[in-house]
């Protein structure tokens, strides 16, 4: 084998975390090695130290076969290993030719040659691909997707031989996966190697040649086969097996419509939309990026303004922004939990009882015993882990941060969950409950609205699918009676 | 909260070291319980307009806003307040002509940047000027005096050995505590400030409160006001000078983010009464007020030094989460 | 600059005197019949109306009484004259704002500029400009250190205002026998050239009488400044003698602060002769005694002479045809007895 870096029993500890316990990692030359691992378990120091950022404590790096210590990320890109992060680090307002070339341009006499930059970044993005990128465009008109491709074309221009992904699709919509998927092949026939991170068990088996799983700290598995049974990876990963990912659907019963959309519309967004959802429904929607979904969700929620059409919730209108809709039992646990949901520095407890403030309070006076009461309650309801409401809801990870958010509607009196993105940066394990505890919502009579970028959890975990496609809803139907495939062919038009 | 307590605990060592270094240098008058007494009651005088101002300033800057207008607003409101028009009403007439100024300013600064969209720090440096030229046309650029002997009589007149201007700020600081950390409305300050998109997604009319806030640190602005009014027995358009930059220093040395979304009145005060202390420690000693100030510079600076540290490790934490540490080129 | 005995004979004189430097029009005429260089009684009054100029003025905008008074006794003046149009610009917030408030100015041609700078060393080459342009310009307190920048300066004496209250309070501490008195000192904005010659002033004519200032504190020439100050100043010093307090304005807050902790063992000199401060010297029932004086009626003496600066004119009284360069004003003292003398030119 054709090896190009080789990590043998590397230890990394912060102070009070033992970060990295021993982990080994081998990575062959023009391979698509992928590592999978739940959150905390030492992905992201993992890379850290690949790119430089950190020093490990013990153990030994191998970089082309000889040894090696990186004291600094700069150091790690002149050797040829380049990363990509999930937050993509560009500056907004430069061009993408200036972002690729960023600390490096080429320059003569102290000048930067502008030609020079953009003929040799032009030449980069038709390496794999992406000749139809302009260099000169400015980096914030670009979407997620195209913000990547700088990335890629910036380690290019540092000619990387090894480049990190975290996470990389995470960010993107169906199609555009499909297109990373063909440049991380591209890159593979420049003999390049990718580590490829990601939650997604499918990505593994699509794109990758072998997987590396770790687990608290360690690599419980390195350098098995990419089509390795997904159950045994989930196994490697969390330490126990999984039977079923989704909870089993109750029998259906024909309860009454609790929410009732009919003819919403917002111009450039979402046209005539009707839905309804029944009490202990949850009906998923589904949809590439930019078809409306999030919007619609969005609006629903009184977060946006509809320019025609009715919200009805058990047969009444719904008015008054977000707080009519609160007011009525209607809300949202949306896309972005960090940034739209949740406030990280403050404790558990008062993000759970945020939108429940008036039931916790007398006179305006708040009583923080019956809201750490309340929080305690719905902590060991939701399983939370570690299940202290003292601790600032930003130390938690991913999944408990969402039943967090989840927490704050079951405080109030809610009827009707909308959901977007429910599982984004939830990791294989906590998925499954995440699943469970939806289930169990609906059972106790809410109704679940969730928009999902994944067919399969939309498939899974639903009653009833909607399929949108350019501001329309193109498909309603039963979740069981549709495959991925037919999904997938709904969203994007047709063949 | 151990974090605040502890940042507390750290202020409340500054002063009683700022006393030490007192004790150090004038034994003669530090010694003496009589004259430390009167001290003290000195400083905390000298505090009450300041700290009054700071409390509104703190909830605008939990928020998530900037107030650069509070200096402004207290001259504005202490020269209105003390047109002789106004005096004919009496001290109730000049009470309320003052809170009603700096909340109607603040109400002002409130509607602009929360329903305007201005940038606060761009609405509160235009209002800044703009009430500052007022004040300055009401009073005919002149220094007016306050004639009310009831006004005056807040600095002089005690209760319990304590100036009733001491009493009022005390009051303040108080309702600006429980204000905080008891009610509801203290509680969508903090989440405002920390997120205003979760906030309003979780039904908190975040416009709505962004007014209210700056309307309370008018208000505050009125009641400093009155007091700076009692105080100097006038008022005029330059009075309260600086005084933004005296509060948002306060607020920060405190502990309160200026991101928004995190501090503590409690701290705020501690932060006002250091710089007092300060100020008075140098009066005693006949030092310079520009060394004074370098010092007053060093502990902002080391003040939110020791705030990074203390927030380094959940930063830290956050980073690990989401890898965002970028490499160098 | 360190205190040497001229210095100390000019405390001793009491202060400035009317200072005029050369700059006279230049006697090309070779037809004067008389040898002595006298002036007879036969003169044309200057108030006698000439011909018709526009004085344009700019000073900073107001945030003190003091200089509010300069430009309210600048339009006083210029309205008491038939033959002069004032044109008054807003100096703005800053010297940058000033000097393009004055270089509109000079686009309207004016006849003679009057200025009271924000920074005198700032707004020099704006006199230079001006001057070169043919505009005269009367530089009003805050001088211009180049000569060529003007035509004529008028300023206030701030060095001899210092020293005119030093001496106010060492005569009466010696007159009284206090040994070794302890002294207070309420500056104005210290960053401000005039406030350290003030003190400069104030500390050299205390050292006559051997005598020097205990505590000084720095306020602001506001009335919340003063007070909050010499609130600290007064714990500072348990007993005083004396306290000079630089700015009447600010005398307001001064004089709170110590009626607010009962204080009355010393006496205290204000500075620049406020109204309220000339009553309540003369009244005689506060610790305020005297003040010495800045006046800003030097900006009505400024229209004064920039209207005969336009016309070509000289001062009547004296015996060159021109105006003089340079004028500085005496700083005065008020005490009860000449209180009544002072009141009208208080502000």
């Amino acid at each position: 084998m054709n090896e190009i870096l080789r990590l043998t029993d590397v230890v990394k500890t912060f102070p009070g975390v033992r970060a990295l316990d021993g982990v080994h990692l081998s990575v062959a030359r023009g391979e698509v090695h992928c590592l999978l691992g739940q959150n905390g378990a030492g992905k992201s120091t993992l890379i850290k130290i690949l790119s430089g950022a950190h020093r490990p404590d013990s153990g030994r790096m191998d970089w082309q076969g000889t040894p090696v210590a990186f004291a600094a990320p700069m150091e790690a890109m002149r050797a040829g290993i380049a990363t990509i992060y999930q937050e993509l680090d560009l500056v907004d307002h430069l061009s993408i030719a200036e972002n690729v070339y960023l600390g490096h341009e080429p320059r003569r006499a102290g000048f930067v040659r502008r030609a020079e930059m953009l003929r040799r970044t032009d030449e980069l993005l038709a390496r794999f691909g992406h000749a139809e990128l302009d260099p000169a465009r400015m980096v914030h008109t670009l979407p997620a997707a195209g913000r990547q491709l700088v990335s890629i074309a910036r380690a290019l221009s540092h000619e990387a031989r090894l480049i990190v992904m975290d996470e990389p699709t995470a960010v993107l919509a169906h199609d555009e996966v499909a297109n990373l998927m063909r440049v991380v092949r591209e890159l593979t026939a420049l003999d390049i190697a990718v580590i490829y991170i990601t939650h997604r068990l499918e990505e593994i088996r699509e794109i990758g040649d072998r997987v590396t799983v770790l687990k608290d700290g360690r690599s419980t598995a390195t350098g098995l086969p990419a089509d390795t049974p997904a159950r045994d990876l989930v196994t490697r990963m969390t330490g126990r097996a999984i039977d079923s990912i989704f909870p089993a659907r109750p029998t259906t019963v024909d309860a009454p419509a609790l929410l009732t959309v009919s003819g919403l519309t917002r111009r450039a967004e979402f046209t005539d939309v009707s839905l309804s959802v029944a009490a202990g429904e949850i009906v998923g929607i589904t949809g590439l990026v930019g078809s409306g979904r999030s919007e619609l969700l969005e609006t629903i929620a009184g977060a946006r303004r509809a320019d025609s059409g009715a919200i009805t919730l058990d047969g009444r209108p719904v008015r008054g922004g977000v707080p009519g809709a609160v007011r009525a039992g209607l809300v949202l646990a949306p896309e972005e939990r960090k940034s739209q949901a949740l406030i990280l520095g403050e404790p558990v407890y008062r993000n759970m009882t945020l939108a429940a403030l008036r039931r916790f309070s007398a006179a305006g006076l708040t009583r923080p015993g019956r809201e750490r009461a309340a929080a305690r309650a719905l902590a060991e309801r939701l399983q939370l882990r570690p299940p202290d409401v003292e601790r600032p809801v930003g130390t938690l990870s991913g999944g408990n941060q969402q039943k967090v958010v989840l927490g704050r509607w079951l405080l109030g009196h809610t009827r009707l969950l909308l959901l977007d993105e429910p599982t984004r940066g939830v990791d294989a394990g906590a998925r499954a409950e995440l699943y469970q505890l939806i289930r169990d919502l609906a059972a106790d009579g809410l109704g679940v609205l969730m928009v999902s970028s994944e067919v399969p959890e939309c498939l899974g975990l639903a009653d009833r699918v909607l399929v949108m496609r350019a501001g329309r809803i193109v498909h309603t139907g039963p979740a069981e009676g549709i495959d991925e495939e037919k999904v997938l062919e709904l969203a994007m038009g047709g063949k | 909260m151990s974090e605040s307590i502890r940042r507390n605990l750290g202020l409340a060592a500054i002063l009683i070291a700022l006393f030490g270094i007192g004790f150090l240098t004038k034994p003669e008058l530090y010694g003496d319980p009589g004259w430390l007494a009167g001290n003290i009651a000195t400083i905390l005088q000298q505090s009450a307009a300041i700290g009054v101002v700071t409390v509104g300033m703190t909830f605008v800057i939990i928020g998530g806003g900037i107030d650069l207008s509070v200096g402004a607003i207290v001259a504005l409101a202490g020269v209105w307040s003390t047109t002789v028009d106004t005096q004919g009403f009496g001290a109730a007439g000049m009470v309320f002509t003052a809170l009603a100024v700096g909340a109607g300013v603040g109400l002002v600064n409130g509607i602009l940047i929360a329903y305007g969209r201005l940038v606060a720090f761009i609405a509160t440096l235009a209002m800044l000027v703009a009430a500052r030229g007022l004040a300055a046309q009401i009073s005919g650029k002149q220094t007016q005096l306050s004639l009310n002997a009831t006004i005056n009589s807040l600095t002089t007149t005690k209760l319990l050995g304590i100036p009733l201007i001491v009493l009022i700020f005390a009051v303040v600081a108080a309702a600006g505590a429980v204000l905080l950390n008891r009610t509801t409305f203290g509680r969508r300050t903090i989440a405002v400030g920390g997120n205003p998109e979760a906030a309003r997604l979780a039904g908190i009319n975040v416009r709505g409160h962004t007014m209210l806030l700056y309307v309370l640190s008018g208000l505050c602005c009125g009641i400093g006001a009155v007091l700076l009014t009692s105080q100097a027995t006038s008022a005029q358009a330059a009075m309260a000078n600086l005084y933004e930059l005296d509060a948002i220093a306060a607020a920060i040395i405190g502990g309160t983010l200026l991101s928004g979304g995190r501090g503590t009145i409690t701290g705020a005060i501690f932060g006002v009464l250091v710089f007092s202390t300060i100020t008075n420690l140098f009066a005693v000693n006949n030092l310079s007020t520009e060394a004074q100030n370098m010092v007053k510079g060093g502990i902002i600076i080391a003040a939110v030094l020791v705030q990074q540290i203390k927030f380094g490790s959940l930063t830290a934490f956050l980073h690990r989460q989401k890898a965002v540490t970028a490499p160098t080129t | 600059m360190k205190p040497g005995p001229i210095n100390r004979r000019r405390i001793l004189l009491g202060g400035a005197i009317l200072t005029t430097t050369a700059a006279l029009a230049a006697c090309t005429g070779n037809d004067t019949p008389s040898s002595a260089q006298t002036k007879g009684g036969d003169a044309v009054p200057n108030s006698s109306p000439g011909k018709a100029v526009t004085i344009g003025f700019s000073a900073p905008a107001a945030d003190h009484g003091w200089i509010a008074a300069i430009t309210g006794n600048a339009r006083a003046q210029a309205a008491t004259f038939s033959d002069v149009t004032l044109k008054t610009v807003e100096a703005g917030a800053d010297a940058a704002a000033q000097r393009a408030a004055l270089a509109t100015l000079v686009s309207q041609k004016p006849d003679v500029i009057v200025v009271l700078p924000h920074d005198g060393k700032e707004l020099n080459s704006f006199g230079l400009e001006a001057m070169k342009a043919d505009i005269p310009v009367v530089n009003l307190d805050r001088a211009f250190p180049d000569a060529l920048a003007y035509r004529l300066q008028i300023k206030g004496d701030n060095y001899g205002m210092g020293a005119a209250a030093g001496h106010y309070i060492g005569t009466r501490l010696t007159a009284a026998g206090t040994a070794s008195p302890i002294i207070g000192e309420i500056a104005g904005i210290d960053s401000l050239e005039l406030t350290q010659e003030r003190s400069r002033g104030f500390k050299e004519a205390l050292a006559v009488y051997g005598f020097s200032v205990a505590n000084r504190r720095a306020a602001e020439f506001t009335a919340d400044s003063g007070q909050r100050e010499a609130t600290n100043l007064l714990n500072a010093l348990p007993t005083m003698d004396a306290l000079w307090n630089h700015d009447d304005d600010q005398g307001i807050g001064v004089l709170a602060a110590i009626s607010q902790a009962s204080r009355g063992e010393f006496f205290m000199v204000g500075g620049a002769g406020s109204t309220a401060a000339i009553q309540t010297i003369q009244a005689d029932n506060s610790v305020l005694k005297a003040s010495v004086t800045y006046s800003p009626s030097m900006a009505s003496s400024a229209i004064a002479l920039a209207r005969l600066i336009a016309q070509g004119r000289g001062m009547s009284d004296l015996v060159e045809l021109a105006v003089p360069k340079e004028i500085v004003l005496a700083s005065e003292t008020i005490t009860k007895d000449n209180a009544a003398g002072y009141l009208p030119l208080g502000f």
